[in-house]
């Protein structure tokens, strides 16, 4: 990896590829991290939102007269005074009149929708206040299934005339009916929530004289950006800061109107306000994930040659369009997942429904296509008789034929499908698990067992710049400043990594800077699992232009040309080709410098990485009451080269927990009212790790040409493979009982129901 | 907004006197039920009676062939040091409780009076027959778990009495406490059962939760298993007979459809889990 990486002349063992410890740890488990709840803020004001109860109605009258007149309180706001117009649709995608306002205005469109906000001295004046704000709601009939929201009458935005917020038809649907095989099945790739530990939390004040804000953020530009544009304000008059934060997983990822709400009471107030929601207000008022009904149509012949694939889906957008209206464009792309099937078509319709509104949530679209066409790909495996293994090797695109064109036009970079497949097969001993999966068959056994099999690939880094800067300082340690905001990825483990070995200097000289928009000029969003592959390679770039200066300023301290120089990354100093005793350390060229050295990278990568992988899950079920154990998860993942492999394993780790709770326990459900009915963590049963196997888990790297790390994304990956191996997993232990399909979550209740009706 | 007084017993006696001079306070023990009442809005103190800091509450003792458990008892109480081998069903409950923050907290008497059809000490204390010593200011009275548990949520606690202890028996045989739940931790029970077995007595008792409004006792279950074992071997009862237990079991629960499970469900997983805790009380059983 140190040739990859390294520039002529320069040698040392590099530290990269190491699985070094994460730096950040030692604060965070001393309890000294800095999280928005506990930044000292003298004199803040606390803010409330009062929240609609009821899932879609016209407003009357709010009365907030109570709420006034309570000890403390200092302001109430409903949309008539807020002072805010109403936020416009993504990017003009989605019809205007879909806007948000950011207090309700005349009707509200889900339980948990914002209809005022009270600002008071304490946080309990503020939650006793709130509750004495009483809004007259007329109720309307709510819009939850999502046929009825695109066929029905019953509308969220009259003015709109429809439910749709987004489409893509295709113009002449293809004709099946030539086929050998077809298989078709209906798919609902159920709604989750991100659950971050630490909830939405946002304080913002007029310091120094500035409009600054505290964030918990995955982009601290971004989130300036969102801000400001919406208060009409220039980004300068803004300072964000973001510092540690407790989990994202791509909820964090939008900047809700909450938190815009938040600055902008800062502003009109001119006090420092700060509000941290509460899990119920997370689990409602915050985004979920997914959510989409998914109708595949798959076809080939009878000897496993897939041939056409048709994929058919409705996004629930929920109230109003954001990014979850578009989700399903990412599916699409990635819609034939891994294999090379010469005919494939997608169509989606993106309805708004009186539900939570959905956005991102770790892989974004990507475990929607996977969890389609791996659940497809074992439908037809099932139907010709061939063992899915096989199948799916048969319909790989060998490692010769990338960069790999699929057949909706998205272009893998690098990829060997085969390899990571035998890899998984052989590290889970394939052939003897299907083997004692025939004995508990053959013997009838209460306790079937079950193999799910997915080779996926993914999307990440989409391409785009990062900010970079690598800088020496007077005393000869280096300052590292970067655009990215760590979300829980251990940025600055890995980017200090990347520095050291560039330069030459220990781990220990370098600090990583990030997340203050004044001190950092620009920064992009952390998502995409694009971190490593752009920061980190603009890390690398601008520590190369330091080089290069230093390599300047070290001719003219050993009187030497520059181009004779190399460096010593053993020692961290320069000399001249063969004579290593007439040197200069990083720390005296620092100490000669007049000023600083500064490195600068705009690193852009030209297109997206496409990491891949194979999971193989074995599970247990118990006919009996349909509980399911995750015995092993077998992952073979790989994203390219790897820069740290502990933390690397550690995304992967995550990744495939929250895997496994969407295949088995996670689903954000409401009623028929359409009031959510998984609004705490006692009924919303996010994972723990009593429901984990231990992993078996391993890298291959197969480097991507696009940046000169080598690397791709991890981030997403693990949830992407074990969310479709698990469910497969589950499936295939009911077969015997003629079940060819299960949606997720396969709760006990839904298996043992599936097994009543198979009349086992 | 009104005052409201907050009074820390040191006994049982100050806390009796203070429920006298404050009709209508809400006992606070470990916090874990009613600190979630309090936040979601359904709970309004008025006047708080803090029991956890009342020595004679707290720990367990045993009087002759019964165990006394404090009401302060907490879940980590129950499951360690001579308990569990007294009382298994009580220590097994106790393990499958929330998180080990909501074991050192939450309290049996508060699981008692909150009286929750998925409280899970509850199954056991009924199959256990438990009594409730309750006092007051007025004096002392002892309950029947199934006298004192009377409805979802409702029970016979008078206003200015608490519940001072459980008794339970130490019996001779094995016993079981399974659960059903969404997860594996952390998580209210769907389903749960209690059974222990008394071979002095010649019975078997089962206790289960979630599926009525009180915790139930199955009776022609047990009527029906205690005639099929030879209590003079302890041999296992056949498979006939463990699966009529297992129906009757079933037979007998009362269960709604909500959120958490359906009522179908939740008779045919208390079948699964009483044959199963049976099979385990006498092992070597045909399934
Ligand atoms: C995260 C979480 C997980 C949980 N998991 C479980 C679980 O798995 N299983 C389960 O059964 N429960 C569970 N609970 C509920 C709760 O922990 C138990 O019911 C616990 O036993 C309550 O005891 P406490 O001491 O905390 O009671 P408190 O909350 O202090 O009181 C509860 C009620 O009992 C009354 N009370 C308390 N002590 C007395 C007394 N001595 N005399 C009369 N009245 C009294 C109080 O006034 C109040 O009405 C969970 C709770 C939480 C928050």
């Amino acid at each position: 990896m140190s040739e990859q990486l390294g520039q002529p002349g320069i040698t040392s063992t590099s530290i990269l590829g190491n699985p070094v410890l994460r730096r950040e740890d030692d604060t965070l488990v001393r309890g000294q991290g800095r999280f928005v709840g506990n930044v000292p803020l003298e004199g803040a004001l606390h803010v409330q939102f009062v929240r609609s109860t009821a899932a879609h109605g016209t407003i009357g009258s709010i009365e907030v007269d109570d709420a006034l007149a309570m000890p403390g309180v200092v302001a109430v706001y409903t949309a008539a005074d807020l002072g805010l117009d109403d936020r416009p649709v993504l990017m003009g995608f989605y019809p205007a009149e879909m806007a948000r306002p950011f207090l309700a205005r005349d009707r509200v469109r889900f339980v948990g929708e914002p209809i005022a906000v009270v600002v008071a001295e304490t946080q309990y004046q503020a939650a006793d206040a709130a509750e004495t704000v009483w809004a007259d709601i007329e109720p309307l009939p709510p819009v939850l299934g999502l046929s009825d929201a695109l066929d029905g009458e019953n509308l969220l935005f009259p003015d709109v005339g429809h439910n749709v917020a987004f489409r893509n038809s295709v113009e002449d649907p293809f004709d099946f009916s030539g086929y050998e095989v077809v298989v078709t099945e209906n798919i609902v790739n159920s709604r989750v929530a991100a659950v971050s530990i630490e909830p939405r939390v946002v304080a913002a004040g007029i310091e120094d004289g500035r409009l600054t804000c505290w964030a918990s953020s995955q982009g601290a530009h971004n989130f300036r950006k969102a801000v400001t544009d919406l208060l009409g304000i220039e980004g300068e008059d803004l300072r964000v800061f973001v510092q540690d934060i407790g989990g994202g997983f791509g909820a964090k990822g939008v900047t809700s109107e909450e938190e815009v709400m938040v600055v902008h009471l800062a502003r009109k107030l001119g006090r420092t306000v700060r509000w941290t929601e509460t899990r119920t207000e997370n689990l409602t008022g915050h985004v979920h994930g997914r959510a989409q009904e998914q109708k595949v149509t798959i076809a080939g012949t009878s000897d496993g040659d897939i041939q056409a694939y048709r994929l058919d889906m409705l996004q629930d957008c929920g109230a109003y369009p954001r990014f979850g209206a578009f989700l399903p464009e990412f599916t699409r792309q990635m819609a034939s997942g891994v294999y090379d099937i010469e005919r494939v078509e997608v169509e989606y319709t993106s309805v708004v429904t009186t539900t939570t509104p959905v956005c991102a949530y770790r892989g974004a679209g990507r475990p929607e296509a996977t969890a389609a066409i791996e659940r497809a790909v074992d439908l037809y495996a099932a139907e010709i008789g061939m063992d899915p293994a096989e199948v799916r090797r048969r319909n790989l695109p060998a490692s010769s034929a990338f960069p790999f064109t699929n057949a909706t036009g998205t272009v893998y970079d690098s990829g060997e499908y085969e390899m990571v497949l035998d890899a998984a097969l052989e590290a889970s001993d394939y052939t003897g698990l299907r083997a004692e999966q025939q004995r508990r068959r053959d013997a009838g056994d209460n306790r079937q067992m079950g193999i799910g099999i997915c080779v996926y690939v993914e999307i990440t880094g989409f391409g785009g710049s990062e900010y970079g800067e690598v800088s020496l300082q007077a005393d000869g340690t280096v300052l590292a400043v970067t655009g990215s905001t760590p979300i829980g990825t251990g940025h600055l483990t890995t980017w200090a990594m990347i520095v050291a070995d560039r330069l030459g200097v220990p781990l220990e000289a370098v600090t990583v800077f990030h997340g203050d928009t004044d001190r950092v000029p620009s920064g992009q969003l952390t998502g995409g699992s694009r971190s490593v592959q752009i920061a980190g390679s603009s890390m690398g770039d601008a520590a190369d232009k330091l080089v290069d200066l230093a390599r300047d300023a070290a001719a003219d301290l050993l009187e030497a040309a520059p181009d004779d120089l190399v460096l010593d990354r053993g020692r961290g100093a320069f000399h001249v080709a063969g004579t290593p005793s007439a040197s200069r350390s990083w720390a005296e060229i620092a100490s000669e410098a007049a000023e600083p050295l500064v490195g600068l990278s705009d690193f852009v990568q030209a297109g997206a990485t496409f990491p891949f992988g194979a999971h193989i899950a074995v599970v247990e079920v118990d006919t009996e009451t349909g509980q399911t154990t995750v015995e092993r998860i077998v992952a073979v993942d790989d994203a390219g080269v790897i820069v740290n492999p502990l933390l690397a394993a550690g995304q992967v780790h995550g990744g495939l927990a929250q895997g496994i709770a969407q295949a088995l326990l996670e689903e954000v459900r409401f009623d028929e009212d359409g009031n959510p009915q998984t609004s705490n963590l006692a009924d919303y049963p996010a994972i723990s790790m009593m429901e984990v196997p231990s992993y078996e888990r391993s890298f291959t790297e197969t480097p991507t040409p696009l940046n000169p790390l080598g690397a791709k994304g991890i981030g997403e990956a693990g949830s992407i493979g074990s969310t479709a191996a698990v469910q497969s997993a589950v499936v295939d232990a009911l077969a015997p009982f003629g079940i060819r399909h299960l949606d997720m979550p396969l709760t006990p209740e839904r298996i043992w129901s599936a097994l009543q009706a198979s009349g086992a | 907004m009104e005052a409201m007084s907050v009074t820390f017993a040191r006994t049982v006696d100050d806390a009796c006197a203070a429920l006298a001079e404050h009709p209508g306070a809400l006992l606070l023990a470990g916090g874990t039920d009613l600190m979630v009442g309090v936040n979601r809005g359904q709970v309004r103190f008025a006047d708080v009676v803090v029991l956890d800091r009342v020595d004679e509450l707290r720990g367990w003792r045993r009087e002759g062939d019964e165990i006394v458990l404090g009401a302060g008892l907490t879940y980590a109480e129950m499951g360690r040091g001579e308990l569990p081998a007294l009382v298994p069903a009580l220590a097994q409950a106790s393990r499958t409780v929330g998180s080990p923050q909501i074991r050192n907290a939450g309290t049996l008497g508060g699981n008692v009076a909150t009286s929750s059809p998925a409280g899970d000490t509850l199954p056991v204390l009924a199959a256990l027959d438990a009594t409730i010593d309750l006092r007051s200011a007025q004096g002392a009275r002892r309950l029947a778990i199934g006298e004192f548990v009377t409805g979802v949520k409702q029970n016979a606690l008078e206003p200015g009495e608490l519940i001072e202890a459980v008794r339970v028996p130490v019996l001779d045989g094995p016993q079981e406490f399974l659960k059903v739940g969404t997860r594996n931790a952390m998580v209210i029970s769907v389903v749960s059962l209690a059974l222990v077995v008394d071979r002095s007595g010649r019975n078997v008792r089962v206790g289960l939760g979630s599926v009525s409004p009180v915790p139930l006792r199955p009776a022609d279950a047990e009527a029906h298993i205690a005639g099929c074992i030879d209590w003079d071997t302890g041999s296992a009862p056949d498979a006939a007979a463990v699966h009529r237990f297992a129906a009757l079991v079933a037979g007998a629960a009362r269960p709604i459809d909500d959120h958490r499970g359906t009522a179908a469900y939740r008779s045919h997983a208390v079948g699964v889990l009483a044959r199963r805790a049976l099979l385990r009380a006498f092992p070597g059983g045909a399934s």
